[in-house]
């Protein structure tokens, strides 16, 4: 990763010099930060704990009680509360794109209330429930298919916050008339703010395409979630990159 | 623009944190701090023993949690003030600010639930108090990465005359090393790593008090350096 801020300043206009006194190396420290925590977030939620794909709501209860007792989830608890605090730092990172826009500062304020919101209801908490219901295997059954229940719809069914974050960022990109970030992408977020409304049948069902583990709440929305973010991610590479050194005070 | 306001705003932190002192004093689950070994039926009998202390501390940290918060507010204005590109950590700072202080409130009420009605089934009184801790000493992740974005925004400083000392940013540098322990809490239930060990609890809550008085001191001075300076945050 350091190998990414050394090089990639230079490939601008100006001169090679020391990645050390390039002025946007703030910037990039933040930019290299987002495929780190990514990483470190997927490999807690998937292959450690295996929470990722979802399990089925309706899952018999002794699978249920073997999966809250599953040591990992202890583990996968530890290395979140360690790396959670990246999440503000991609956040920020993007923000600063908006920032640069020429919208009112109330879309980047209501982004970053989004993600502070979010990252307690949809991250933290529903770690923690796993988390605790491994901590003490004496819990009685309800207690565990509780927590269970708790921590899915928490991770899957955190909506409101997420919302206000793809509305303020999909509006900005469009209402701005500084062109820091293309059309098509505000767009294009725009279906991320559909999947929010497509996940709330989560809160109702128990199975089919419309549970926590369905075919459209999860999957759909999963394939749209992660290539959009991968988008977003190379635009806002793009942005940085060619943002001109005159706009720094 | 005068700094009248944040030094008014910097100055409601020494009665904030002598309340926090009194409440962690106050605090029956703190004297000493609750093994994590003990069976619900224990920790249940603990709770129905210690109802007013429990009750009273919660309610006064529900009152009192976000009163730290004008300092972190202080210091992102004075961070965004540093010569970078962007404000880049100053953001990143508020809202680790903002969801640090959240895990710190429904710790709060976890132990304020679990005193509220004392009679509860033992389970959910006992599993209350497990979520109180994880939330209490667990969440580590938002304080030091709020601390780094601190050192790196000092370290990038391009001003000829920097708004902070380096020694500052190296200090919240080793402040993230104190506290990673915690995170480990969730492992163990006994030892220095577990919720009420030296490393998760004694060392975590010590580097915590003197971080907070160590950055007031830093911040008076940079606030009365700043003169008739605008900041530029938005």
């Amino acid at each position: 990763m350091s190998g990414g801020v050394a090089t990639v300043p230079r490939s601008g206009s100006e001169p090679a010099k020391s990645w050390r006194t390039n002025r946007k190396l703030d910037q990039w420290i933040a930019f290299w930060s987002v495929p780190f925590f990514f990483n470190l977030f997927g490999l807690v939620f998937v292959p450690l704990s295996w929470m990722m794909p979802p399990r089925s709501p309706s899952s018999p209860t002794p699978r249920i009680v073997d999966f809250m007792h599953s040591h990992n989830l202890l583990i996968a608890c530890v290395i979140l509360t360690l790396a959670y605090g990246l999440a503000p730092v991609s956040n920020a990172c993007y923000l600063m794109q908006v920032k640069r826009m020429s919208v009112s500062p109330a879309f980047r304020y209501s982004m970053m209330v989004g993600a502070m919101t979010g990252a307690i209801v949809g991250m933290l908490f529903p770690m923690f429930c796993f988390g605790l219901g491994a901590f003490r295997p004496g819990y009685s059954t309800a207690v565990l298919t509780m927590l269970y229940d708790f921590g899915y719809l928490a991770f899957i069914g955190s909506l409101g916050c997420f919302c206000v974050m793809w509305m303020a960022f999909g509006l900005a990109i469009i209402l701005d008339e500084n062109n820091i970030l293309p059309k098509w992408l505000g767009y294009y977020t725009i279906w991320q703010y559909v999947t929010e409304l497509m996940a709330a049948p989560v809160w109702i069902v128990k199975s089919g395409p419309f549970a926590w583990n369905g075919l459209m709440t999860f999957w759909f929305a999963m394939i749209l979630y992660v290539s959009w973010q991968f988008i977003v991610y190379f635009c806002i590479f793009k942005a940085i990159k060619n943002q001109p050194e005159s706009e720094f005070a | 623009m005068n700094t009248r306001g944040q030094r008014i705003l910097l100055w409601t932190a020494p009665p904030a944190v002598a309340l926090f002192v009194l409440a962690y004093f106050a605090f029956p689950v703190f004297s000493p701090p609750l093994s994590p070994t003990l069976t619900p039926d224990q920790v249940a009998a603990f709770f129905r023993g210690n109802v007013t202390g429990i009750l009273g501390v919660s309610i006064l940290c529900n009152l009192i949690a976000c009163s730290l918060v004008p300092l972190f507010a202080v210091t992102a204005v004075q961070m965004s003030r540093s010569a970078t590109s962007s404000p880049v950590f100053t953001y990143a700072y508020i809202i680790c600010v903002g969801v640090g202080t959240t895990a710190f409130i429904l710790a709060d009420y976890c132990w304020g639930m679990a005193a509220f009605r004392p009679d509860r089934d033992p389970q959910l009184t006992s599993l209350l108090n497990d979520m109180a801790w994880f939330f209490f000493v667990a969440p580590v992740g938002t304080i030091m990465v709020q601390n780094l974005c601190f050192a790196l925004s000092v370290y990038l400083d391009q001003r000829p005359d920097p708004i902070f000392p380096r020694w500052v940013a190296h200090f919240n540098v080793a402040t993230v090393a104190f506290l990673a322990p915690g995170a480990f809490s969730i492992l163990y239930k006994s030892g220095p790593l577990a919720w009420n060990g030296p490393l998760s609890f004694t060392l975590r809550l010590t580097t915590f008090a003197v971080y907070i008085t160590v950055m007031f001191w830093a911040l008076l001075r940079a606030v009365n350096h700043q003169g008739d300076e605008r900041v530029a945050l938005a």
